[in-house]
């Protein structure tokens, strides 16, 4: 089943294509979104967390088209999102810029408190939930960053870019919030980090320029990494799977172009 | 009687029927019974009989039903972000595994979670829209005002109000353009995935601005001097609410930022260009300010004018108040071209 549905998506930035008749569609787990930079991660998911209004193309999340006011609202407030570049007011400890979020998604004010706490001691920040968010350091501003996208326990769970700024040790707890929250939530990570995608995503899909370039799993990435195509490259194997779709893909681009000139 | 003794090959005693029984209906000597609820933590098998045997005492079983029915119940009324259903679906659950409290599932769905009492809710919203009133406008507001005073009773400058009057109606642009928007919130973009975000946020958030600088304005503007033929201190406030709200409706065009600038501009126009071209060397004086500041506002014409305005935006701003649905995607400097391009 899945819960978000996306077809012929087209997003321009003025005469930049962001994303170009892009199918595609996400169910409960965790799915990576790979590519390189301006390969429309970003729209993609500005799009998904309602933020943007596509060009053209019809998106349905958790069942319903975003159609009207009111369907954005329903599915406003069953997603969680974390922008790749996200600001805060300095002076709001943890616990007010997680609830302030809460406030945000119309949570009831009776089990916002609680769901403040339970948020911020999943990322591990429960011992600074009291401190100002100037004080903290980039990987902890980061985690409270998370903290607020999941405060409302999502159904819809969209993260930019959530693993930069965080060091090793955390990275690795993070990625096992995300396996735990992938249980019942759709997650969608857009990352840089390809050992992200091979430890903690059940499904990839690699975007460049616009397009939709594979869709597999990191198992079958790191397949194709093994075959020819990526034989003489360096790196892990998900790697090397990741710098051989791409190719693929720009070739059969190319060929596509050339054929019809 | 047997004692605990916890060897490498696990406790060398177990529970006997007798005991679980003496246990239960509480006719075990005291130490003994701390020996059989140490063993039972580790002993499987016993902590089952012992349980058992304690159920079947007809006392103890139905006090741990309540006990679990009332666990169950406010796990499931806590349970945060939980659509009605799935709290509707856990109740249920705890009620078919509770078979001998079989009204402790219909209890639970009686007892609605109480919905955040009214003031509560005011001071949640007020509290959101604090962000709106701390940063420099907070600052610049309270900086004209002091000046004012400071101004008109210290220095003896008899033009204070007329100038403080042409800077009233422009102060809550301020506000409201410093408040709201990708450029002025540093959290637009989360807020603007949320149900609360767009449109709401920015009228709780004008109302704030509304609500500090109204009052504020009009006492200081009534404790300063009042030289012949200026308006009277509340004669700016329809003006005032005019500007905001044409920001508001013109912002769902342009931006709240652009909107203020455009309308501050307007102002600025309509009341200096005006005293400066009747100024001899191009300098508009008082009098001729306070002149030109009462052709605009005083009288009731002006007002029902302003007040007709005020009235127009509103409607054009329910008109156009979808354009508030999602971040603007367009111009020069928007938050995703710089994205993009860093």
């Amino acid at each position: 089943m899945s819960t978000i549905s996306v077809n012929g998506l087209t997003v321009r930035h003025r005469r930049t294509v962001a994303l170009d008749g892009v199918d595609l569609d996400f169910g409960p787990g965790v799915h990576g979104l790979l590519g390189p930079n301006g390969a429309g991660k970003t729209s993609l998911i500005r799009v998904l967390a309602t933020v943007a209004r596509p060009t053209g193309g019809r998106v349905e999340l958790l069942g319903h088209a975003l159609s009207g006011h009111r369907e954005l609202s329903a599915a406003r407030r069953r997603l969680g999102y974390l922008p790749q570049d996200f600001g805060y007011y300095p002076g709001f400890t943890v616990r007010e810029f997680v609830g302030y979020v809460a406030w945000l998604k119309a949570m009831p004010g009776d089990i916002a408190g609680a769901a403040v706490e339970r948020a911020v001691a999943r990322v591990g920040l429960a011992d600074r939930i009291d401190s100002k968010m100037r004080t903290l350091s980039g990987g902890m501003v980061r985690r409270a960053g998370i903290a607020q996208a999941i405060v409302n326990e999502p159904d819809v769970l969209l993260l930019d870019e959530p693993t930069a700024g965080l060091d090793p040790e955390q990275r690795v707890e993070f990625r096992s919030l995300l396996v735990e929250l992938g249980h019942r939530t759709t997650v969608i990570v857009s990352t840089h980090l390809v050992e992200d995608v091979a430890v903690a995503c059940t499904e990839v899909t690699l975007l460049a320029s616009g397009r939709v370039a594979y869709r597999g799993t990191p198992a079958s990435l790191a397949t194709l990494g093994e075959s020819d195509a990526g034989a003489d490259l360096g790196g892990n194997p998900v790697e090397r799977g990741y710098t051989a779709a791409l190719r693929g893909h720009r070739a059969a681009v190319a060929t596509t172009t050339g054929a019809r000139r | 009687m047997k004692r605990e003794q916890v060897g490498p090959g696990g406790p060398a005693w177990h529970v006997d029927e007798a005991m679980s029984r003496r246990y239960a209906d509480g006719s075990l000597p005291e130490p003994d019974a701390w020996s059989l609820e140490k063993h039972v933590e580790a002993c499987g098998r016993c902590a089952s009989a012992v349980s058992a045997a304690v159920r079947a005492t007809g006392t103890a079983g139905p006090l741990l039903e309540d006990v679990r029915g009332a666990l169950l119940r406010t796990v499931a009324e806590e349970a945060p972000g939980e659509g009605a259903g799935a709290t509707e679906r856990k109740r249920g659950a705890g009620a078919r595994r509770s078979p001998l409290r079989p009204s402790a599932g219909r209890r639970g769905v009686a007892v609605r979670p109480a919905s955040a009492s009214l003031p509560g809710r005011l001071a949640r919203t007020v509290w959101a829209a604090g962000p709106a009133l701390r940063g420099a406008w907070g600052v610049a507001l309270l900086v004209v005002c002091a000046g004012a005073v400071a101004l008109a009773y210290g220095a003896g400058f008899l033009a204070a109000r007329s100038v403080f009057f042409a800077l009233a109606p422009v102060l809550p642009l301020a506000g409201v353009a410093l408040s709201y928007g990708p450029y002025a919130d540093p959290m637009y973009e989360i807020s603007a995935a949320a149900p609360s975000g767009g449109l709401r946020l920015l009228l709780i958030r004008t109302t704030a601005v509304l609500g500090v600088s109204l009052p504020l304005l009009t006492a200081v503007g009534a404790l300063l001097p009042a030289p012949p033929g200026v308006p009277g201190a509340a004669a700016w406030l329809l003006p005032g609410l005019a500007l905001t709200v044409g920001t508001l409706a013109l912002g769902s065009c342009t931006g709240c930022r652009t909107a203020g600038a455009l309308v501050a501009a307007g102002w600025a126009f309509a009341v200096l260009l005006p005293a400066a071209a009747h100024a001899p060397n191009g300098a508009p004086t008082p009098a001729v300010l306070a002149e030109q500041l009462g052709r605009c506002v005083s009288g009731s014409a002006a007002q029902s004018g302003w007040a007709a305005a005020a009235l127009c935006c509103a409607g054009l701003l329910a008109l156009r108040r979808r354009a508030f649905d999602f971040a603007p995607d367009h111009g020069p400097g928007s938050y995703l071209n710089r994205l993009e391009n860093s």
